[in-house]
């Protein structure tokens, strides 16, 4: 038997580094600052106004516990002179946005550990995607409502000193702040009254989890977590300070329990792709290194490369250089993840189900994601396609092959629901496989079909099937004469195909 | 004895000179009502073509159309009220002829926007020194209700010290930024950006305070900014 910690060997005693980096605490970091960084006197007559002026959001404050701690309005929303969304308002120095380098004042661990996280990236992650399909397929309007509220916008301050509409009110995970910090803690933590049992929720993640690309609530819905979940929510323990599975709950799991929460020794995180193995939104999956830079920001890249050496300087998402610190393998970010599992479940259990979801993974890739990949890369190459993105039908059927049908089999096997496994995922691939991707890129590419697109079915036995029409075909009530012997059913042969299989169940 | 005495002093001439000046005193009054009058109506200030940018977002304003049917007039706000404060209002303006007449082109579009930040800071000072004088004399804080029940409750209790600019700023003309947090580059590189000037210039154009000849649009297609803008300000947070 391989020993699976032989694919360790990378510079992975520096993944040691990584858990030390993060082994905090098994718990979301306290503030560890003394009180009298924050209750600037000056912030007490904001409440008096605001509870006039906006009732809504300074109840939400009273209700908080950061009022509980003496932290108030101007705490957070302070601003110096020079920073470039500043205003003066009521004789302070204050601005509207209070990004994640803001939140970083008190909450030092929080605002480390998701800088370079796949939220903190979600918008320079798909920024060049964005025109394709907000913008010629759409309308630029679209950005700020739809792309940008997930992924974040680019938050643009007018000359004069106002934030651009087209920019803002957004809390996209992702958002580029005008203090150059990216991300949005709002984003999962409702203003103004930051509940921590909120943020727990599978709810929080609702917002941009949810939809054809990436139905993660309607997948943790349809799981037995998600169905455990609903009937012992009150069990959940969610206004517990210290939220530790197995410890302080053991009722379900929640997105925070596995993605981000701790779980015996495994330490909370805010970094919340830290224990994925897999990209899963992309036309194939990949493992995944998960690097950290000398900042302690983080990023993703493809395991079927050579890890990057420590000390090198490799480009971020968004162009940006830096040194690289420490390197995790996918294996080891798989450890992390089973050491939640295992808070409730047994490791062969564990391991199995996951042999299930790494296995639906490389179906997909080496079935579908590879060939329709590498077909719409000849289609290009030969000029067969325009490389204008979807002015052409078979662009969108590829797009909604991986992104929507192939992400969806893909999250559904990762947290277990059937449906999306397979009627709602992996079905709807092969359906738009076979039926719509082959027939209009044979039709694209016309004379070279064969050269260009039948040649890639050819790959390992996936789809030899098709080599074999003859085959018995009781799904859809047609049995070939070959097969069926008795010279009765030979005269049921002109009967239409309905009214034969009926006869036969009557027989039965 | 005395009587002689006075009745002499009270000559004809002095009696004419009394009576003249007397008259010619309060001849004077009713010019200076009539001359604040008419310098204070928007007919005059906009026949310096300077003032039509300020005109057209004021034209978009609520102080231009109000739900009640009120129009405060350039003067309702920008002069004083009183004979005395009025014309000494005026004397001091004088200093704006002369700019318009020796000073830098703002009749140019983008030499006025370049040097509109410096005059909202002067008009805010002014309406801090004069407590807001002027707002109060159509918006008497008694009278301050509002269409949200908290409205009159914070005019109430949470103005003590303050005036009504203190908070209501960038009501009426193109929204600049507090002083203290104006950004010189920033408004430039949005003045460049909206007139498609090259990036950079606007620092030249402010400090020579015109264009070259040819570069500059003819004055007539001149009010491009200000318009479109006449919505933010008025939803604009104080």
């Amino acid at each position: 038997m391989r020993c699976p910690v032989r694919h360790l060997r990378l510079p992975i005693f520096l993944l040691g580094a990584l858990l030390l980096l993060v082994a905090t605490a098994g718990q979301a970091a306290k503030v560890a600052l003394d009180p009298s960084h924050w209750g600037l006197p000056e912030g007490d007559a904001c409440v008096s106004c605001h509870e006039k002026a906006s009732p809504g959001l300074a109840r939400q404050w009273h209700d908080s516990a950061h009022k509980t701690a003496g932290v108030n309005c101007l705490d957070c929303h302070r601003a110096e002179p020079r920073d470039r969304d500043a205003m003066q308002h009521e004789g302070q120095i204050i601005a509207t946005i209070v990004s994640p380098k803001d939140c970083g004042r008190c909450h030092e661990t929080e605002y480390r550990e998701q800088a370079g996280s796949v939220h903190a990236e979600a918008y320079a992650i798909i920024a060049d995607r964005i025109p394709a399909l907000a913008h010629n397929v759409t309308g630029a309007a679209m950005q700020a409502t739809g792309c940008d509220q997930c992924h974040g916008s680019v938050v643009q301050i007018r000359g004069d000193g106002t934030l651009d509409p087209a920019t803002w009110p957004n809390s996209g995970i992702g958002r580029v702040n005008p203090d150059g910090s990216k991300g949005s803690c709002s984003s999962c933590h409702g203003r103004h009254q930051f509940s921590k049992a909120q943020a727990r929720e599978p709810e929080a993640c609702v917002r941009c989890h949810s939809g054809p690309d990436s139905p993660d609530k309607e997948v943790f819905e349809a799981s037995k977590h998600g169905m455990i979940y609903a009937a012992q929510k009150e069990q959940m323990n969610l206004r517990s300070d210290r939220w530790i599975a197995g410890q302080d709950y053991t009722a379900a799991p929640t997105c925070v329990t596995c993605h981000m929460g701790g779980a015996g020794n495994l330490p909370s995180t805010h970094d919340v792709g830290m224990r994925n193995v897999w990209s899963l939104n992309t036309p194939v999956s990949r493992r995944q290194f998960l690097v950290v830079l000398e900042d302690d920001s983080k990023l993703e890249l493809p395991a079927d490369q050579p890890p990057p050496r420590r000390g090198a300087e490799i480009a971020r998402p968004d162009g940006t250089l830096a040194k690289v610190k420490a390197v995790a393998a996918p294996e080891r970010r798989r450890q992390a993840m089973n050491a939640v599992c295992l808070e409730c479940h047994a490791k062969s259990f564990t391991e199995s189900f996951m042999r299930q979801f790494d296995s639906v993974v490389e179906l997909y890739n080496g079935k579908f994601g590879e060939p329709a990949a590498a077909i719409m890369a000849d289609l290009y190459e030969h000029g067969l396609l325009t490389p204008l993105p979807f002015d052409e039908p078979l662009e969108f059927i590829y797009w909604e092959l991986w992104h929507d049908e192939g992400a969806r089999a893909r999250h559904g096997a990762s947290m277990a629901s059937p449906n999306h496994a397979w009627w709602e995922g992996m079905y709807l691939v092969g359906r738009n496989f076979y039926t719509r991707f082959l027939p209009a890129a044979r039709a694209a590419a016309g004379d070279q079909a064969a050269e260009l697109v039948d040649a890639r079915l050819q790959d390992g036995d996936h789809h030899a099937w098709l080599g074999r029409p003859d085959q018995a075909n009781p799904i859809l009530g047609y049995m070939p004469p070959a097969v069926v012997l008795e010279p009765a059913a030979a005269s049921a042969e002109a009967v239409p195909l309905a009214a034969s299989t009926a006869t036969e169940e009557r027989d039965d | 004895m005395t009587e002689p005495r006075a009745s002499a002093f009270i000559t004809r001439n002095v009696l004419f000179a009394l009576v003249g000046g007397g008259l010619g005193g309060i001849l004077f009054m009713f010019f200076l009502i009539e001359f604040d009058h008419f310098t204070s109506t928007n007919q005059f200030c906009t026949t310096c073509h300077s003032m039509t940018f300020a005109e057209t977002s004021y034209q978009q304003s609520v102080h231009y159309n109000s739900p009640s049917g009120v129009r405060a007039s350039c003067g309702d706000c920008h002069v004083s009220e009183g004979i005395i404060m009025a014309t000494y209002d005026h004397a001091v303006g004088i200093k704006d002829l002369f700019k318009q007449l020796f000073g830098a082109d703002y009749n140019d579009p983008v030499i006025n926007l370049l040097h509109l930040p410096d005059a909202a800071f002067a008009s805010r000072d002014w309406f801090r020194r004069r407590d807001s004088a002027t707002c109060r004399r159509c918006h008497l804080q008694e009278a301050i209700q509002g269409t949200r029940v908290h409205t009159a409750a914070i005019h109430q209790e949470e103005t003590d010290g303050k005036s009504c600019v203190d908070c209501h700023f960038n009501l009426v003309h193109r929204p600049v930024p507090e002083r203290s947090t104006f950004k010189r580059e920033a408004w430039n590189a949005m003045v460049e950006q909206e007139f498609g000037l090259e990036p950079g210039s606007a620092e030249q154009l402010l400090a020579a305070g015109r264009r070259p000849a040819g570069e500059r649009p003819p004055a007539a297609a001149a009010p491009a900014h200000g318009v479109g803008n006449g919505q933010q300000q008025a939803g604009l947070e104080p």
